[in-house]
C-alpha cells in the first residue's frame, strides 16, 4: 500500500491493480505462473498460426493466384486462411504485386494499422525485388524496402500450391518465434524463402 | 452475309477520304493511303501528316463530316536527335459507325450491321495522324478533348509521361505518376534513363554467342 | 444533408484492382466521382525501349493479367506490322484458339468477381472452378497457369500438344453446359436482377465518343467488333457473329453488360470448337517448335523509320499497340511503344455513369464495366 494514496474512494482501476498484484504473487509463490504462461502461450500460438487472416489486398497478377488459392480447387480456407477486408482484423499482409511510389505510403499505413502480432508475406517476384520491373522509374525494388518481410514466395506468379506452402512455412516460423513484435527483426530471425531447400 | 469487311471496301473508303483531305487542307495536311504490312491482311488505313496548328480544324472536320467517332490513342514521342521534329504527337482515330439503336413502336431493336452494304462514310476505317513540333522547351498542341471525350485521359497521360501540353484541355493533372511528382518530370523523355540502364549492355549476350556473320559492325 | 467525399481505395474489396474511387455523396446518392489511378504504374512503355520484341511479349502478358493472351497477341500483331512478317495459317488458327480460350477465362474471372459484388458468393466459386478448367487448357498450350508468353513474331512458340484437341473439346462441351448453370442462378435471382437492371444506364453513341468499346458498347445495341471491322486473323473462316444485346430506351444497364459477356463466352467456346475442326493440318498433328508450319521467318530488326500499329479486340474493348521503330542505331529495341488500354478510358466513363445512383450501386456499376487495373496503369 502506497503512503498517502486514497483508497477510500472506490476505483476499479485500483481494485484491478490490487487483485492483479495479489494474483501474480500467489501464482509465483505456488509455481503455477510458469505453468500457466507456457500453456497459455502455446495455446495462443496454436490459435494464431491456425487462423492466419490475410488482408484482402490484390495488387497485380499474383492476386489472381491468391484468389485461385481461395477458390474451390485449392481452398485455402481449410487451413484457416480467411481473407478480411479491414487491416484491423488481419494477421498477415500478403503483398502480391509491385509497390509503386504512389502505393508505398498506403501500404506502410496498412501495415501500421494491423495490430500485433502480424507477419508479412511477399508473394511473387515484383514484391520480392521489383521483378520484371526492377528497372522501372516508379517501382520499389521489393516491398522489403518499406516493410519487414517474413516469408518470400518466388514465382511469376507462384502457383496457388506455392502460396499454400508459404503459409505452411509461416506457420512453422510462428512456432519458432511466437508473437515477437514485427519491429525486432533479429528476434524474428531470417526470412524464409519458399522452395529454397 | 460476309463475315468481315473486305479489303476493297476499306481501300475505297480510305481513298475517298484521302481525296477529300487533299481538297480541304491543301498546305497544312498531307494524306495518303497506307497499308498494314504484317499478317494475313494488308488492310488500308489513312495516314495524315498535319501541322499542329491545323490539328483542331482537321479533327473537327473528320468528326463532323466523316463520322470519325472514336479517338483510340494519343501518343507523344520525344526525338531528341531530330532538331526540327523533336516532339511528335500521333493520334490514332477510328471510324466505328457505332450509333444508338433505333426505337420502333416503343421497342428498341439492336443493330446487327449488314457488312456487305457498308459503303462510303459508313465503312469502319483506321486513321493515323501525326504532327511534329520543332525543338522547344514547351511543346504544345491543341487539345481535341471536347471533340472526342475519349481523348481527355489520353492527353492527360501524354502530358504526364512525355510532357507535351495540350492547349484548351480542362483539368490537366498527373494521372499515372504520383500527384506530388516534381514539376517538369516526364519520364518518357529520352534524357531520363532507366534504373540499371547499362544492364543490357553489360549482360545482353556479353560473349557474343548470338551474333551472326552479318552482325559485324552492328552495335546491337 | 451535407455532402462529403468518400475515398474507396486503394485497398478495397470491391474495386477489382488497386485504384481509388473518390465519391461525393449527398446522403446515399452519388453526386460526383473522381477516379485516381496509377498505383501500379510500372512504366512498361519505358522499359520496352530496352527490350527486344520477344522479351516485350512477357511484359504484355502482365499488362492485363486476367486476360494475358489477348494482350501478348495484340503486341505480336503490332510487331509483325512493324517487321513486315508473314504468319502461316496454322499459326493463326492456334493463336485464335489461345485468344478465345483466354477470352473465356477473362470473362469467367469477371463473373467470378462480379457475383460477390452483387452478393452471390456461389457464383464466385463456380466461375473460378470453370476458370481452373480453362487455365488447365491454357497451361497445356502455353506452359504456365498465367502469363504464357505464347506468340512469337511470325507464329507461335509451340504447336498444340498431343491430345490437346480431345481434352479441349471435352472441357468446352462441359463448359457449355455449365454456362446454363450460371444463367440458372443469376437470371432467375430476384436479388441479382434488382441490383443490375435499371442501374448504370449508358448509351452507345456517348460511349463511343468517350472511347468505350468492346462488350460495353455491344451491350448498348450496336455490334461493332474489331474482329470484323478491322479484320486481322482467320475470323472470317469461322461461323460467328458478335454478341449484342437489346438495351432499353434509356440505354444499356448492368444486366445487359452481364448478358453480353455470357454470350461472348458461349461464342468463344463455339469458335474454339470450330477452329479445332478446321485447323490446317488437323488438330491432332504436332509440329516441333520452330517448324515453318507454325513459325514464319521474322527479322530481328525493324527498317529505318518504320512504324507499326494494330487494333485488337481485347476482352475489355479495343486495344492498340503503336510501335515506332528506331532503325539501325537502336537495333532490336523499339524506339517507342505506346499501349492503348481500353480500361484506362472506360474507368473514368464508368465513374461518370455512377452519378445519380446510390452508394450500394457503385460495385454493381463499376464491376459491370469489367475493370482491370493492370492494363490501366501500365
Amino acid at each position: 500500500m502506497d503512503e498517502g494514496t486514497n483508497y477510500t474512494a472506490f476505483s476499479s482501476r485500483g481494485l484491478l491493480d490490487i487483485v492483479g498484484d495479489l494474483n501474480d504473487k500467489a501464482l509465483e509463490a505456488s509455481r503455477m505462473k510458469d505453468f500457466i504462461s507456457v500453456l497459455g502461450g502455446r495455446f495462443l500460438n496454436w490459435a494464431q498460426r491456425k487462423s492466419l487472416f490475410p488482408l484482402h489486398l490484390g495488387i497485380k497478377c499474383c492476386a489472381l493466384e491468391m484468389a485461385a488459392a481461395g477458390a474451390s480447387r485449392f481452398d485455402a480456407e481449410r487451413f484457416g486462411v480467411v481473407f478480411r477486408s479491414s487491416p484491423r482484423q488481419c494477421d498477415v499482409l500478403l503483398v502480391n504485386g509491385p509497390i509503386s511510389k504512389k502505393f508505398a505510403d498506403p501500404i506502410v499505413r496498412l501495415w501500421e494499422q494491423m495490430p500485433e502480432p502480424k507477419w508479412c508475406i511477399a508473394m511473387g517476384e515484383c514484391a520480392i525485388s521489383g521483378g520484371p520491373y526492377f528497372q522501372s522509374y516508379n517501382i520499389l525494388e521489393g516491398v522489403d524496402t518499406v516493410i519487414p518481410v517474413d516469408v518470400y514466395i518466388p514465382g511469376c506468379p507462384p502457383r496457388p500450391e506455392a502460396l499454400i506452402d508459404g503459409f505452411s512455412k509461416l506457420r512453422e516460423k510462428i512456432i519458432r518465434i511466437g508473437a515477437v513484435p514485427s519491429g525486432e527483426s533479429e528476434a524474428r530471425g531470417a526470412p524464409i524463402i519458399v522452395a529454397d531447400d | 452475309m460476309a463475315k468481315e469487311l473486305s479489303a476493297d471496301q476499306i481501300q475505297s473508303a480510305a481513298e475517298a477520304l484521302v481525296g477529300s483531305v487533299a481538297e480541304k487542307f491543301t498546305g497544312s495536311a498531307t494524306a495518303e493511303v497506307r497499308h498494314h504490312t504484317g499478317g494475313r491482311r494488308k488492310n488500308a488505313y489513312v495516314y495524315i501528316d498535319v501541322e499542329a496548328a491545323a490539328w483542331r480544324d482537321l479533327a473537327t472536320w473528320l468528326a463532323k463530316s466523316h463520322k470519325v467517332d472514336h479517338c483510340s490513342m494519343i501518343t507523344g514521342i520525344h526525338w531528341p536527335e531530330k532538331a526540327d521534329a523533336t516532339w511528335q504527337v500521333v493520334a490514332h482515330l477510328m471510324r466505328t459507325g457505332v450509333r444508338n439503336p433505333g426505337v420502333v413502336s416503343g421497342r428498341v431493336h439492336e443493330i446487327k450491321v449488314d457488312i456487305d452494304a457498308l459503303v462510303g462514310v459508313d465503312v469502319p476505317l483506321e486513321f493515323e495522324i501525326s504532327m511534329t513540333l520543332a525543338e522547344t522547351r514547351e511543346p504544345s498542341v491543341p487539345s481535341v478533348a471536347d471533340i472526342w471525350v475519349g481523348a481527355d485521359w489520353n492527353e492527360k497521360e501524354t502530358w504526364d509521361l512525355v510532357g507535351i501540353e495540350f492547349e484548351g484541355h480542362v483539368g490537366m493533372r498527373r494521372v499515372l505518376l504520383p500527384h506530388d511528382s516534381p514539376t517538369g518530370y516526364h519520364p518518357l523523355q529520352k534524357q531520363h534513363k532507366l534504373r540499371y540502364h547499362d544492364f543490357n549492355e553489360m549482360y545482353d549476350d556479353a560473349q557474343g554467342f548470338g551474333r551472326k556473320p552479318e552482325d559485324v559492325g552492328r552495335v546491337k | 444533408m451535407a455532402e462529403m467525399w468518400i475515398s474507396m481505395g486503394p485497398q478495397h474489396p470491391m474495386t477489382h484492382g488497386l485504384w481509388t474511387l473518390k465519391v461525393k455523396v449527398d446522403g446515399e446518392t452519388v453526386v460526383d466521382t473522381e477516379p485516381d489511378l496509377g498505383y501500379i504504374h510500372r512504366g512498361v512503355e519505358k522499359i520496352c525501349e530496352a527490350r527486344d520484341f520477344t522479351q516485350i511479349t512477357t511484359y504484355c502478358d502482365r499488362l492485363c493479367y486476367a486476360s494475358a493472351n489477348t494482350w501478348s497477341h495484340a503486341w505480336i500483331y503490332a510487331a509483325e506490322d512493324l517487321l513486315e512478317v508473314e504468319v502461316p495459317e496454322r499459326a493463326e488458327y492456334i493463336r485464335m484458339v489461345a485468344v478465345e480460350l483466354q477470352r473465356i477465362a477473362s470473362h469467367l474471372m469477371w463473373l467470378g468477381a462480379y457475383c460477390p459484388d452483387v452478393g452471390n458468393l456461389t457464383g464466385m466459386v463456380w466461375c473460378l472452378r470453370e476458370r481452373e478448367m480453362m487455365m488447365d487448357l491454357l497451361q497445356e498450350l502455353g506452359g504456365s497457369r498465367m502469363h504464357y508468353n505464347f506468340p512469337r513474331v511470325g507464329g507461335v512458340k509451340r504447336d498444340l500438344p498431343i491430345g490437346f484437341a480431345m481434352r479441349c473439346r471435352a472441357k468446352l462441351k462441359l463448359f457449355l453446359d455449365r454456362i446454363q448453370e450460371y444463367e440458372a442462378i443469376l437470371d432467375e435471382s430476384t436479388i441479382f436482377l434488382v441490383r443490375t437492371q435499371g442501374v448504370g444506364y449508358a448509351k452507345a453513341e456517348e460511349m463511343i465518343n468517350h472511347g468505350v468499346t468492346g462488350p460495353n458498347t455491344r451491350a448498348a445495341g450496336h455490334d461493332y467488333d474489331v474482329r470484323w471491322a478491322h479484320p486481322y486473323s482467320i475470323y472470317d473462316e469461322l461461323d460467328w457473329s458478335p454478341a449484342v444485346e437489346r438495351p432499353s430506351i434509356k440505354g444499356s444497364d448492368c444486366y445487359d453488360r452481364y448478358r453480353v459477356r455470357v454470350e461472348e463466352m458461349r461464342q468463344s467456346a463455339l469458335m474454339v470448337l470450330e477452329g479445332l475442326d478446321k485447323m490446317p493440318g488437323g488438330s491432332e498433328t504436332h509440329h516441333e517448335s520452330g517448324d515453318p508450319a507454325i513459325l514464319g521467318k521474322a527479322p530481328a530488326r525493324a527498317a529505318e523509320g518504320k512504324t507499326g500499329f494494330h487494333h485488337f479486340e481485347d476482352s475489355r474493348g479495343e486495344s492498340m499497340f503503336y510501335i515506332a521503330g528506331g532503325g539501325e542505331a537502336r537495333g532490336k529495341h523499339p524506339y517507342r511503344v505506346s499501349i492503348r488500354s481500353p480500361m484506362f478510358i472506360t474507368i473514368p466513363y464508368a465513374a461518370k455513369c455512377m452519378i445519380g445512383y446510390k452508394i450500394a450501386d457503385i460495385p454493381a456499376i463499376m464491376g459491370s464495366f469489367d475493370p482491370c487495373i493492370g492494363e490501366t496503369d501500365r
